[in-house]
């Protein structure tokens, strides 16, 4: 009885893929939508971001298409807003009929669009969002392709210990930003507790606000405590305000955070203060897959106009790259038909593909995603310092350890 | 209606609310730059009521509501001693003050949020924001409301004529703040989590655009300005990165060529019923 | 350590007095909240960080970014402000948050939304003084502050020019009776208004040398507490309220408030307009809030 399901399953599924793929050929696009802050405080990666789909798709479409099929993505501006973020989803889920979504980029803006993306039954895989739980509360269509901050310290902490000698931090922390308050006050004390590391101000850590532009008072308050290094959580462009003011006080002690840290742009802040914080791709990493791609996205984002002309690929354009190739791969490889009235169960499909994903080949190595939905893959714990970075930890995300 | 559509109606009932709260206030000639922080009020004690307590949501709108117009009055009686901009200013302070408690109220997460909420219908929301809106237009009719803008035009002269300016100013501050409670604790309910951000002055600032641009005079005002407010960036998707110049740009002619705002009483007139008898 | 705070706060406060000063000139005479005056403060700033990134000399930093920050003043003040001078005060104070929307957009399409940072160690020079360190910068915010309030301060008491700005202040009507220019008086106030901030945003994206696109909403809103503080129509109001916010502000940080920082800010800024709406250095009370 057991075998005559399975069977029939196999063979409705076969049926199933063939029938996709003479569809798909027949028929002429694959719709994928993305939510990126084009205007706003993130301007700047929102447009990155923009130029890296756009190339994808002339990629796909260069090379053939899928399957036949034009792949088109629908790129809408949240101008990081969530309100606009969950809009977008209602626009690209309903109006658009894409099959999933890449977006949106910051957790306030997943927090109300992984909902909507749970409502509407369609895949949504955020490039950036990285406070503690956020897809796990959405589940299933709610993914990230980024790493929770917590298994992220269990690496670096025991690095910084390690290579700076430390005894002792002191925390400061941008007390507007969910992220960067839940590693400073959450992740970080707990894990140099852990590490046999004096945490000097675990009980009142020091906050300012994003948008402000002095922080003496907080880093001469720092100086006072007298730590062998600073734990900063904060966005970069928050953080290089704090790095400036460090140098300005003379308290050159090593730095670290969490990925919101990761830019080119905080390495020209304090080049002599080193900075230790996660990563899973930087511009200057040296694998075959991670150079291809700056050698193709890199010019592209220079010529745009709105971008710096010294502009760097980032993290979150490599995690977006990842996730609409992920996509693309569970379209060719799922029988999704891209037809209107199969759309709900194309977008079935694209999920349980992200659910039982094994081994998908990203730039920091093998990708799946965890029951909680955030990826787990390779990270690499970087230092940056004259105004490079470097890799010095190579670790998994996997729960158990070991390998990905 | 598509539920993109549905949901920039849910956006624009909130906001109609909002600027419903703002209108009332004005309406006795005082201007609040503060009413996010109402919004907040409601929304975080809503929230409360709903996850911890499993309170029905109408129950803990209600509630909400009467608790933000006790804080409300109580805000409204210092408030009597200052005028205009001051005035204006002075709720511009407190809004940022309860922006800044709830950064720090771990109890209901802080930075981190508050979740839990279930997600209530688009009919709901309208349902609010109709009821209220029948509410002010019942009060417009009313004797009160002319002395709301007995007090507006000329305060002196109505405390001369025996109004009580107090009871009217500060009621009204009541009221706004109870509306503005609703449409935080809708908020919190459709977008199912919340966070300090999102209470702030720029909030408070949409609340007084939608109403100045929709038109500070009449009720329906308020209804205008807050679809104009949701939509306009939308339909402004075109311009890619200079859709919010843009709207920057068009509020500023808006205003110039309709300072009254875009609905005043001829053009209500004209629209309506009255209009055509005439 | 108490010593080293003191400084911060003293040159937190140059920041914020400036920013007030501009704000209460627009406020204190013509009793309108020019929100877009945060923006003209990032824009300086912008200007200035263009100059020296070309390697040219502060004073002419300076220069470009307070006379590119007068010249948008004053066409906020002939679109946003002159058509609307007889609307109620909200319309104009609305029609100024516009062009602060338009003036974030036009900055981050041109010098993008991340920090734009001084490429050297220029201004980081500093000394001791004791166990205090104070920078170089840092005397030179503070001095050009009190340079500048007192510039502005002798302009409104001791010249014809600043007679007819205080007398519009007082009662616009009678001022018009008397012969004083309206249109020319408003415009002399937008104009030092803006060159006030285009000063203050150089001086601070130097000392601070790191600045993005929306920097000027949150020193706004607290350089309105300040002014507000100070009282709107007293030009030495803010050279007092600004080191009083930027020392208490740095002392909640010190002694462990960081958190409650913006509640003590926003609540002393409430308790003033309750106990002394005018302001600590206001005058009479008459001079408080026109209609809205």
């Amino acid at each position: 009885m057991l075998e005559m399901r399975k069977l029939m399953i196999g063979g409705l599924m076969t049926a199933a893929l063939m029938s996709g793929m003479q569809v798909a050929q027949a028929q002429n696009t694959i719709n994928i939508g993305a939510i990126v802050p084009s205007s706003g405080p993130f301007a700047e990666w929102g447009r990155a971001n923009t130029v890296t789909l756009k190339m994808l798709e002339k990629q796909v479409n260069d090379a053939g298409g899928i399957n036949g099929a034009k792949l088109n993505i629908v790129i809408l501006d949240d101008a990081a807003k969530p309100a606009q973020a969950a809009n977008n989803m209602r626009k690209l889920a309903g109006d658009d009929k894409v099959l999933a979504v890449a977006g949106p980029l910051t957790s306030s803006a997943c927090e109300v669009t992984f909902p909507v993306a749970n409502e509407m039954k369609t895949v949504s895989t955020s490039q950036a969002s990285s406070k503690p739980g956020v897809a796990k509360a959405n589940r299933p269509w709610a993914f990230r392709n980024t790493i929770d901050e917590g298994i992220l310290a269990k690496t670096s902490v025991p690095y910084f210990k390690k290579t700076f000698s430390a005894q002792s931090v002191a925390i400061i922390y941008d007390a507007k930003d969910a992220v960067s308050t839940s590693i400073a006050t959450k992740i970080m004390p707990q894990v140099f507790t852990n590490a046999g590391i004096k945490v000097l101000n675990a009980d009142s850590p020091i906050s300012f606000n994003t948008g402000d532009l002095d922080v003496s008072a907080q880093i001469t308050k720092l100086k006072g405590m007298n730590p062998d290094g600073i734990v900063i959580g904060a966005d970069y462009s928050q953080a290089i305000t704090v790095l400036r003011e460090m140098k300005r006080q003379g308290l050159n002690k090593p730095v670290i955070g969490g990925t919101p840290l990761i830019s080119p742009a905080i390495l020209k802040a304090a080049p002599e203060i080193p900075v230790v914080a996660p990563a899973t791709f930087y511009a200057t990493m040296d694998t075959p897959k991670a150079k291809k791609f700056v050698a193709d996205v890199q010019p592209l984002m220079r010529a745009t106009s709105g971008l710096p002309k010294d502009i760097e690929p980032s993290m979150y354009d490599a995690n977006i790259y990842e996730t609409v190739s992920m996509y693309i791969d569970a379209v060719k490889k799922t029988g999704v038909t891209g037809k209107a009235d199969g759309l709900e169960a194309d977008r079935t499909k694209i999920r349980d593909y992200m659910a039982n994903l094994k081994g998908y080949d990203g730039f920091s190595g093998p990708i799946h995603f965890g029951e909680d939905g955030d990826a787990i893959k390779n990270f690499f714990i970087v230092q940056g310092q004259n105004g490079a970075w470097q890799t010095k930890v190579t670790g998994c995300s996997a729960a158990a350890g070991g390998a990905c | 209606m598509s539920t993109y559509y549905a949901g920039l109606f849910a956006d624009i009932g909130i906001l109609f609310l909002g600027a419903m709260s703002v209108y009332i206030i004005l309406a006795t000639g005082q201007l609040s730059l503060g009413n996010a922080g109402f919004m907040g009020i409601g929304a975080y004690l809503a929230s409360y009521l709903t996850v911890e307590w499993h309170w029905p949501l109408t129950a803990a709108l209600i509630v909400a509501a009467l608790a933000a117009a006790l804080i409300g009055v109580i805000v409204g009686f210092p408030a009597l001693r200052l005028k205009g901009i001051y005035l204006a200013i002075a709720t511009l302070g407190f809004g940022e003050m309860v922006r800044s408690f709830l950064l720090n109220f771990d109890r209901m997460g802080g930075s981190g949020g508050f979740h839990g909420m279930k997600h209530v219908s688009l009919e709901t929301i309208w349902l609010w924001a109709g009821g209220i809106f029948v509410l002010i237009v019942l009060l417009e009719r009313s004797r009160l409301w002319l002395e709301m803008r007995a007090v507006h035009d000329d305060e002196i002269a109505a405390n001369l004529v025996g109004l009580n300016t107090t009871a009217t100013k500060v009621g009204a501050f009541g009221f706004g703040a109870a509306v503005a409670a609703v449409s935080g604790g809708l908020f919190a309910h459709h977008y199912v989590y919340i966070e300090p951000a999102n209470f702030g002055f720029e909030r408070s600032i949409d609340f007084v655009l939608a109403v100045i641009l929709g038109g500070s005079t009449v009720g329906p005002g308020a209804l205008i300005g807050a679809g104009l407010l949701v939509l306009l960036p939308e339909w402004l998707r075109v311009l890619a990165d200079w859709r919010l110049a843009a709207f920057g740009v068009l509020l500023v002619l808006v205003l110039l060529t309709r300072r009254q705002g875009i609905l005043d009483k001829p053009l209500l007139n004209r629209l309506t019923f009255r209009g055509m008898r005439a | 350590m108490l010593l080293q705070q003191l400084v911060n706060g003293l040159t937190l406060g140059a920041v914020y007095t400036l920013v007030a000063l501009s704000f209460s000139l627009v406020m204190g005479i013509l009793s309108v909240l020019n929100i877009a005056i945060g923006e003209l403060f990032m824009l300086g700033g912008y200007l200035g960080f263009a100059v020296i990134a070309r390697e040219l000399p502060l004073p002419l930093a300076m220069a470009v970014a307070m006379i590119g920050a007068c010249a948008v003043s004053v066409v906020i003040q002939k679109i946003a402000y002159e058509p609307l001078r007889d609307a109620p005060l909200i319309t104009p104070m609305l029609s100024t948050l516009g062009f602060s929307i338009i003036l974030q957009n036009i900055v981050t399409n041109v010098w993008g939304s991340d920090p734009l940072q001084l490429p050297s160690e220029m201004f980081d020079a500093d000394f001791m003084v004791g166990p205090v360190r104070i920078g170089v910068m840092q005397i030179v915010v503070i001095g050009v502050t009190v340079a500048l309030v007192g510039a502005v301060a002798y302009l409104v008491q001791r010249t014809p020019a600043g007679r007819a700005l205080r007398a519009i202040a007082e009662n616009r009507d009678v001022a018009r009776l008397l012969g004083v220019s309206v249109s020319k008086t408003t415009f002399l106030a937008f104009a030092i208004s803006g060159l006030l901030a285009g000063a203050a945003g150089v001086l601070i994206s130097l000392h601070y040398a790191a600045i993005t696109p929306y920097i000027g909403v949150d020193i706004g809103l607290k350089a309105i507490a300040v002014m507000v503080i100070g009282g709107a129509t007293r030009v030495w109001g803010a050279l007092l309220a600004g080191p009083l916010i930027g020392i208490a502000e740095v002392l909640t940080i010190a002694y462990g408030g960081s958190q409650i920082r913006d509640l003590v800010v926003y609540g002393l800024m409430i308790l003033i307009l309750l106990l002394r709406p005018q302001g600590l250095l206001g005058g009479a009370r008459s001079d408080v809030g026109q209609r809205v």
